[in-house]
């Protein structure tokens, strides 16, 4: 192609509006990063079974450019948190969070990961109760667990956020602030086994 | 034979245990055959004994009473159900939890299934047992300073910090690097890997620390406790109707075969008759589930294996199913169907349709798997001769379901303590006799043909009639009852102790997978790093089960 030398060239034509369009340089960032999300492949309990039907025959979830899951998260940048997230499981989150290059995403799926879910009650001592106790999360799925479709939706959702430069990639983490409730008196006192021997 | 070996066993426990307490029990209501109580140090001499008449050790737990607290080991037999309950006595005086004042003797020595049992309860009721070899915690980080499943825990006191707990936990992984770091300057090509608990082979939050020699594995050992739900502590507060959701939470890939536990052992200690629609509709689904349960491990396995399409061929499958499951439970997974006596709600008019529909199709795909996945010579050479697990350390470990049955042992609680409708029903038990990964996928493969011959000689026979009775009491009577169903998995068993009000004083759930795992520290010795996801993969572990 013969590329034309006068430097007022560009102003003496009249671009036609539908031929060429003027963005932003992080629009089309923005653009080609919601159309190619990786996710990690990362299963915490029951919701991982669902997140996998998702990627499976029926759901496919390539049909929508997020289908390519990636088993390590220097690879992948948009964690689904799929289960309950146990206190001993946390400073791997962490971790894998914190390896994950910028501009990074998360789902938090299903009830478990939002806020506790089933597990929450107040003085429980095993799990945490929401990620976003840990790390900032962009949508949030309800459901126990939630649908294969409502994921599908989440994740459409979290594309339309960061197309429209609604949601940041890198944030900083949140603080920690998690304190739990006294226990209400339902917890049983122990009783006497010679007594419940006797009456058995 | 085995009547016999069991009134010598009682004979035995009798004239030279002399327990202080002895009592016959009634199978079918307390699923025990007799309970003694023995001393602590009498305890592995009885244990020695049960093991020498082949018995394994099915479930180990303490329960907390205000005086002392309780070791409730419960023995079985392979052939029948022959359990039985052995108990002993840990005082309480003298001592507060963890400053090391309870004792108990250890069985780790004997059967090695003890060693997980121990350490669990060592975390969970601050008994020490003496001469465990590593007597550390198993699911709760160890910097924990809690001992949960006591009745003095009344929950995690307000404003104590997650970060603080957080901080320690983080201490800790950082200690068990230092440990490494050591390690390897001592043995010059010796070194330690870390499988897991992020890894998309592990079947979840699994972590596996592998001792290696080059691609060789010296031993491994699985770590566990990173989906640690506190299931039976959160159980103690509720009600038994609300304990229902928990039972679709344990083990989310079959979760009808945990349904099918829980009202067993309702249904038992309440003296309560299912109608018989119901009993029809309980064994449908269940095995339904066991189908899809199967489908989802085999998809995964070969994925872990390195075959992709089976993955997409097996879901598909699965989904059909669970269209099946949907219209009746409205629920894709975690089901919470079953009622004390019935089922929740009554099944559709298409229910019957759609699986007479869902057969043959499926047949068919079975036939497919075989042809492509059985004889293809890549498979062979990566599952035959893998991951053998000896009869006798299978004894030892309390291994069950699938993986026993691949041992050659017919060993299937759908035969041997028959509950539901099993007795009245054809089917075969399938067995293999190499005990590898390959007699793993073979006998789960055929086990999905039989559940599928129950389907069709149920599917047109489901009576009219009721399915809910009218009445059910809202608390067990105060006692102590056992119960266990076939899971997908192997034995499902479920301790409780019920103080006679509205919601249980201690559950114990002894999960298949959880000896199953443990197993894996026999097979694994010798394997190259790529064959260990295939030995993970062929036991077919679900974690949140294991870890309850």
């Amino acid at each position: 192609m013969e590329i034309n030398q006068d430097p007022h060239y560009l102003n003496t034509q009249t671009p036609s509006p539908d031929m060429v369009r003027f963005f932003k340089v992080e629009d089309v960032f923005n653009m080609a990063r919601a159309n190619s999300l990786w996710p990690l492949t990362f299963g915490l309990a029951c919701c991982a079974i669902e997140l996998m039907a998702g990627g499976a025959a029926r759901f496919d979830m390539d049909r929508f450019g997020f289908g390519v899951f990636r088993p390590s998260p220097r690879q992948s940048d948009l964690m689904i948190v799929a289960g309950t997230i146990s206190r001993k499981m946390v400073p791997c989150i962490k971790t894998l969070y914190d390896q994950m290059p910028s501009p990074k995403y998360v789902i938090a799926l299903g009830g478990c990961a939002t806020a506790g879910g089933p597990f929450k009650y107040p003085g429980q001592y095993g799990i945490l109760e929401g990620i976003d106790k840990i790390i900032p999360v962009n949508v949030y799925i309800p459901g126990c667990p939630p649908r294969p479709e409502a994921l599908i939706a989440g994740i459409l959702e979290l594309q339309k956020q960061i197309k429209e430069g609604r949601t940041q990639g890198v944030m900083s983490p949140a603080a920690v602030n998690d304190s739990q409730d006294a226990r209400p008196a339902e917890y049983k006192n122990a009783m006497s086994r010679a007594e419940f021997r006797k009456q058995v | 034979m085995s009547i016999t070996v069991e009134r010598n066993m009682k004979q035995w426990l009798l004239d030279t245990i002399k327990p202080d307490e002895f009592a016959e029990k009634d199978l079918k209501k307390n699923g025990i055959l007799f309970e003694a109580l023995a001393r602590p140090d009498q305890i592995q001499s009885v244990a020695r004994e049960f093991l020498a008449q082949r018995y394994f050790l099915e479930s180990l737990t303490a329960v907390d009473f205000a005086e002392c607290l309780e070791l409730v080991y419960h023995f079985n037999r392979w052939d029948g159900c022959r359990r039985v309950c052995v108990k002993v006595l840990v005082p309480k005086e003298g001592g507060v939890p963890g400053n090391g004042a309870w004792h108990a003797p250890t069985l780790s020595s004997i059967f090695k299934s003890a060693n997980w049992f121990e350490r669990e309860i060592h975390e969970m009721f601050g008994i020490v047992f003496d001469g465990h070899p590593h007597l550390k915690r198993l699911l709760l980080p160890e910097s924990s300073t809690i001992f949960p499943l006591l009745k003095s825990f009344k929950g995690e006191p307000k404003g104590s910090d997650v970060a603080q707990s957080l901080k320690l936990i983080e201490e800790d992984a950082k200690e068990f690097r230092v440990q490494e770091a050591q390690s390897l300057t001592k043995k010059d090509k010796d070194y330690y890997l870390n499988l897991g608990p992020q890894h998309p082979s592990t079947h979840g939050v699994l972590r596996v620390l592998l001792h290696l020699s080059g691609e060789r594995v010296l031993d491994g050992e699985p770590i566990i406790g990173y989906s640690h739900r506190h299931h039976e502590k959160m159980m103690e507060i509720q009600t038994y109707f609300g304990c229902w959701p928990n039972m679709g939470r344990l083990d989310y890939v079959g979760a009808m075969s945990y349904n099918m536990g829980y009202a067993l052992l309702a249904e038992k200690a309440l003296g309560l008759v299912p109608p018989p629609r119901v009993e029809h509709i309980r064994v449908l689904m269940t095995e339904l589930n066991r189908i899809s349960s199967h489908l989802l491990w085999m998809g995964t396995f070969l994925l872990d294996l390195g075959a992709f399409t089976p993955f997409f061929y097996c879901f598909d499958d699965r989904e059909q199913i669970l269209d099946i499951l949907e219209m009746a439970t409205g629920e894709r997974l975690t089901y919470d169907y079953f009622r004390f006596g019935g089922v929740d709600h009554d099944i559709p008019q298409e229910f019957a349709p759609a699986i007479k529909a869902f057969i043959p199709g499926f047949r068919k795909r079975l036939a497919d798997y075989d042809k492509l996945i059985r004889r293809n010579i890549i498979f062979e050479k990566r599952t035959k001769g893998l991951g053998v697990l000896t009869k006798e350390s299978a004894l030892s470990y309390g291994v069950t379901g699938p993986s026993l049955r691949a041992a050659g042992v017919a060993y299937d609680l759908r035969r041997d303590e028959p509950y539901s409708l099993y007795p009245e029903l054809d089917f075969n038990i399938p067995t293999a006799t190499d005990s590898d990964v390959y007699s793993r996928y073979w006998v789960r493969f055929r086990e999905m043909e039989e559940s599928l011959k129950i389907i069709s000689q149920l599917v047109d026979k489901i009576p009219a009639g009721e399915t809910k009775l009218a009445r059910v009491p809202k608390n067990f009577p105060k006692g102590e009852y056992y119960s266990a169903c076939e899971s997908a998995r192997g034995l499902f068993g479920m301790h409780l102790v019920s103080d006679g009000s509205l919601n249980p004083y201690r559950f114990k759930l002894r999960t298949p997978s959880f000896s199953n795992l443990n197993s894996i520290i026999d097979m694994l010795p010798g394997c190259l790093i790529s064959d260990v996801v295939a030995v993970l993969g062929s036991i077919d572990i679900v974690l949140p089960e294991i870890d309850r």
